[in-house]
């Protein structure tokens, strides 16, 4: 039995070089990360890219030798530096701008639930008639025209009404 | 922002909800709040997200064969760590300090089995310094003229496979992909540990001619 795997669950110690086990157990960590991302950035195109980001930094820190729990800090610290980057470069912000991503709290752990609860969250903040265009567009899926057929409104006014409830949506702060 | 808000705004949407990369620009940034919280909703749409099967074993790659001589000491670990989240945040604090020991070495020269010299341009066509984007076969790359040698590098990005275009006024080539660049040499410059470039192999002939070793 490997050093690796003899560790606790609790105390368990992620090292590069590595066995495949500790290979495991640092991805298991990236899968958090990566869900972390893709819920910020909501395609897989840049989940991946950001989460390859956040590995490749990661790495010397791996190789160390660190309890799992600094590890995740770790990780998480660099994967909301690494969105910031992200969002200042594709939309060219200030600085000033660019804190406001760094200060997203980090999540104490598997941020699983996190996407679909947090949005319910918002959507249930938010007008009937804002919460209605968004359900259909993003939950359900439903084109401009389906929605303005459902809601009896031309495409053209729900275009509108997505960037107004959108705009609402980004105010609210669910706790 | 050109064109009316609320159609750029459907753009991005509509993007988000087929899968697609978020593609912004800069005048986006009126409407950062409701970009984000697009891209939530979008997120929120597919429930919580696991690693796709491939691109975890992509990455246990990139675990696994990190490269194991380069050892970093704890502080210069953080100090890579901090100097993202500084140079990010504020530009100056500890940035430069600490991307040469984690990176991998320059990238392999690109070997391809039954290759062949491809005539790619003339000595004359390459300005000094100035990365010119040529095809041999399968390989493309960019070559480049100091005096009369030339180098040449692959001209995709070695983390994602996007392909690289020169930025001639800050002298590198940069991915369109991500925020990722790299000098004419192949290695990155400052801010992502990313592998070097693949070296292209190139000659010059005694007529002044240009050769990429390419494929057919």
């Amino acid at each position: 039995m490997t050093s690796e795997e003899s560790e606790s669950e609790s105390g368990q110690v992620l090292q590069l070089p590595t066995s495949a086990r500790a290979t495991d157990i640092a991805l298991d960590e990236l899968e958090l990360v990566y869900a972390f991302i893709y819920a910020r950035v909501g395609n897989r195109a840049d989940a991946e890219d950001l989460t390859q980001q956040v590995a490749l930094k990661a790495i010397p820190r791996l190789r160390e030798g660190a309890p799992a729990s600094a590890i995740r800090g770790y990780l998480f610290a660099t994967a909301r530096s690494v969105l910031g980057a992200f969002w200042s470069t594709r939309l060219g912000l200030s600085e000033s701008e660019l804190r406001e991503d760094l200060a997203m709290p980090v999540a104490p752990g598997p941020p699983s639930e996190e996407g679909t609860e947090t949005v319910q969250l918002i959507l249930a903040q938010l007008s009937d008639n804002y919460r209605r265009v968004l359900e259909l567009r993003f939950l359900h899926g439903y084109s401009l025209k389906e929605v303005a057929s459902e809601m009896k409104s031309t495409v053209g006014a729900i275009k509108v009404m997505q960037l107004r409830a959108l705009r609402a949506a980004a105010k609210v702060r669910p706790e | 922002m050109n064109g009316k808000r609320e159609n750029r705004i459907d753009k991005i949407v509509s993007d988000l909800l087929r899968g697609r990369r978020l593609k912004l620009r800069g005048g986006d940034a009126e409407e950062k709040a409701a970009i984000t919280a697009a891209a939530r909703l979008a997120a929120a749409r597919q429930g919580s997200q696991r690693m796709h099967p491939a691109f975890r074993k992509r990455l246990a790659t990139l675990l696994e064969q990190a490269p194991k001589k380069d050892r970093v000491t704890r502080r210069a670990a953080l100090v890579a760590g901090l100097g993202l989240a500084a140079g990010v945040a504020a530009g100056t604090l500890l940035g430069r300090a600490t991307q040469p020991g984690v990176m991998p070495v320059a990238g392999a020269a690109i070997d391809p089995v039954d290759g062949r010299w491809i005539d790619v341009a003339a000595m004359s066509d390459l300005a000094e310094g100035q990365g010119k984007r040529v095809k041999a076969g399968g390989i493309g790359a960019f070559v480049f003229r100091r005096g009369q040698s030339v180098t040449a590098v692959s001209s995709i990005c070695s983390h994602l496979p996007c392909e690289l275009w020169w930025d001639g006024s800050n002298s590198h080539l940069a991915c369109p992909c991500h925020p990722a660049s790299f000098r004419p040499d192949g290695k990155p410059t400052d801010g992502y540990a990313l592998p070097a470039l693949n070296a292209v192999q190139v000659r010059v002939t005694a007529e002044g001619r240009i050769e990429v070793l390419g494929t057919e």
